[in-house]
């Protein structure tokens, strides 16, 4: 069989069809445009057969770890599934084991919660826009949307104290207040990027040449969407009103949530959907922060038995944790964590024996479902439109290995 | 709220030329405006009030207790016998470190405080796994490196029409006299 080289990929020819090569071609691991994945695509001629995705590249075994660590060391591991997107990826966990505790969040952390989690929806929808940029060539979104990325990172670093990885929810609230400067620098925040949402139209949506490169692109219609399990922005855009926030955790209830729905679901759709959800959660961290409930930010049963000695903190916003805090020890039974993330909904399913670890941690990433969608959407496209599918669904391979 | 239906998109569609000249005077229009980003190694980043950057250990004020250790989810922190103290006393693999200051936070005395640096260069790899003694001796340079920076600072401050705008700041955050109202 022929070896064959292009730049940055590697294949082979598996024969000859019509009088065209059939040809097998590896995209990745070490490609600027494969993540940390490899794509493995059958081609006959310029088309499209079928894509293998090759994953498992980033599996850190985050399931099996859980097992071994207490249970607010674990808000730390999962976190590291997507650091981008962190409040959102620990959140559901955070709720399960709450359930467990039989705490609740007091209102007030609810809201922060609800709060920073939008703030990370918009970084991660950003940061899935400014790749999707990119995998076309089009550097100007790349920039643009980390650049803009950079305003919603310093809102959360002002909120939580670090950038990408808060540890912000923590079982009965959260680990800090609001800071005084936030409401200012958030409302900045907001009329900045709705100014520059209007501009990303100009440049990127309505630009012809991403419209030739995205519209019409892999078209997932509803009954498929829903049939191969897809998930997030990525089944909006096809038609079906489903987001895991209709369910209420955290403040979506009070606020009155209401999903971004698409129609066409091709790869112009999924980024129409992103961007307007980037107003949707703008729109929601506002109204948040204008119906934030006074009170405490973390249930009374903990901070009751922090030392008197460190209870300033408190009063200045910061959490403190009484010592008994890492050998919380839940009831025996199950408990199910839901949330929408960014690239769509997260759920874990969690056992406990008692003990002060879980017992079982089982982890589905919106990745990991949405991970179908390359061979589903690709196939029958030619290989230049293999980035634009990619870019559209917004996988993301440490979230999907785990 | 933006619950609206899809499909719009199609309607709001601006004719070809129009669509191609939109967008290269949208994007020629911000190459007249000044970059977003920090001019680093210039310049330090001051950092947010309260941004979770390495742990610094004061010796004196510990009890001993091993809270930091057993809540510390990367196994940064790990109990050691010191010569002539009788309780376990902490040490720090700041290599491990991951920044999330859960150790500061059950701390039952302030012993453990966070600073704002999280980005220092270490000579090897065995000087940043430190016993109790070299943690307390390290976090007393950080502080001073702290308060007296080496560089002028940088924080960050949202802007509505720039996005992101740096402001000079001395080390305690106050604006820095001179150049106040100078933004990069
Ligand atoms: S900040 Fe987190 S990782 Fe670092 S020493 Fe403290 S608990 Fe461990
Ligand atoms: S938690 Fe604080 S007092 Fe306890 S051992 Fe650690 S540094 Fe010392």
């Amino acid at each position: 069989m022929t070896r064959l080289l292009l730049p940055g990929m590697e294949g082979r020819v598996l024969g000859e069809r019509g009088g065209l090569r059939v040809v097998e071609l590896y995209i990745g691991a070490q490609h600027p445009a494969s993540g940390h994945m490899r794509l493995i695509v059958y081609l006959d001629g310029d088309m499209i057969v079928r894509v293998d995705p090759d994953i498992g590249y980033v599996h850190r075994t985050v399931e099996k770890l859980a097992e071994t660590r207490e249970y607010v060391r674990v808000i730390s591991l999962v976190e590291r599934m997507t650091i981008i997107d962190a409040c959102n990826v620990t959140l559901p966990y955070v709720e399960a084991v709450e359930r467990l505790l039989g705490v609740e969040a007091p209102p007030r952390a609810r809201y922060l919660r609800t709060i920073l989690c939008e703030i990370n929806r918009v970084s991660s929808h950003l940061y899935g826009l400014g790749l999707g940029g990119i995998f076309l060539n089009h550097s100007t979104m790349y920039m643009w949307a980390f650049g803009d990325r950079e305003v919603f990172v310093h809102l959360a670093s002002l909120l939580t104290g670090s950038r990408l990885t808060h540890t912000y929810p923590v079982f009965g609230g959260v680990r800090r207040d609001l800071p005084q400067s936030f409401r200012d620098e958030f409302e900045k925040a907001k009329r900045y990027m709705l100014r520059r949402l209007r501009e990303y139209d100009k440049v990127f949506f309505n630009n012809p040449v991403i419209r030739g490169r995205l519209e019409g692109v892999g078209v997932l219609p509803r009954e498929k969407a829903v049939a191969l399990g897809a998930t997030g922005p990525n089944l909006r855009a096809s038609g079906v009103r489903y987001d895991a926030r209709m369910t209420g955790y955290a403040a979506y209830r009070d606020l009155g949530f209401e999903p971004v729905v698409g129609r066409e679901g091709d790869a112009l759709e999924r980024v129409w959907v992103r961007l307007r959800e980037i107003e949707a959660s703008l729109e929601l961290v506002e109204r948040a922060l204008r119906e934030l409930p006074d009170g405490p930010f973390i249930d009374e049963r903990y901070t009751r038995a922090v030392p008197p000695a460190v209870r300033h903190w408190l009063e200045k916003g910061r959490l403190k944790l009484p010592g008994g805090y890492v050998r919380l020890k839940t009831r025996p039974g199950e408990a199910l964590g839901r949330g929408e993330m960014g690239r769509g909904e997260i759920t874990y399913y969690l056992v406990s024996d008692g003990g002060m670890k879980p017992y079982r941690l089982r982890v589905v990433t919106p990745s990991a479902r949405n991970v179908v969608l390359f061979d589903a959407l690709a196939r029958g496209h030619t290989l230049m439109d293999l980035p634009a599918v990619y870019g559209s669904i917004d996988y993301f391979p440490p979230e999907a290995d785990r | 709220m933006a619950g609206s239906a899809g499909g719009d998109r199609h309607r709001s569609r601006p004719g070809l030329v129009r669509a191609h000249l939109e967008a290269i005077a949208t994007a020629a229009r911000r190459l007249l405006e000044p970059p977003m980003t920090m001019p680093i190694p210039d310049y330090g980043d001051a950092r947010v009030p309260g941004y979770r950057g390495v742990v610094l250990f004061d010796y004196d004020k510990c009890i001993g207790c091993s809270l930091c250790a057993q809540i510390c989810p990367a196994r940064a922190i790990k109990m050691y016998r010191v010569p002539g103290d009788k309780r376990l006393r902490p040490g720090y693999n700041v290599g491990r470190c991951i920044f999330c200051g859960l150790c500061t936070d059950i701390c039952p005395t302030d012993a453990l405080s966070e600073s704002i640096v999280h980005d220092r260069v270490y000579d090897d790899v065995p000087s940043m796994d430190m016993d109790p003694v070299d943690w307390a001796v390290w976090s007393r340079r950080v502080l001073e490196e702290e308060r007296k920076p080496g560089r002028p600072l940088l924080r960050a401050r949202v802007d509505p029409e720039r996005g992101l705008v740096y402001e000079r700041v001395d080390a305690e955050g106050g604006p820095v006299a001179e150049e106040k109202g100078e933004e990069r």
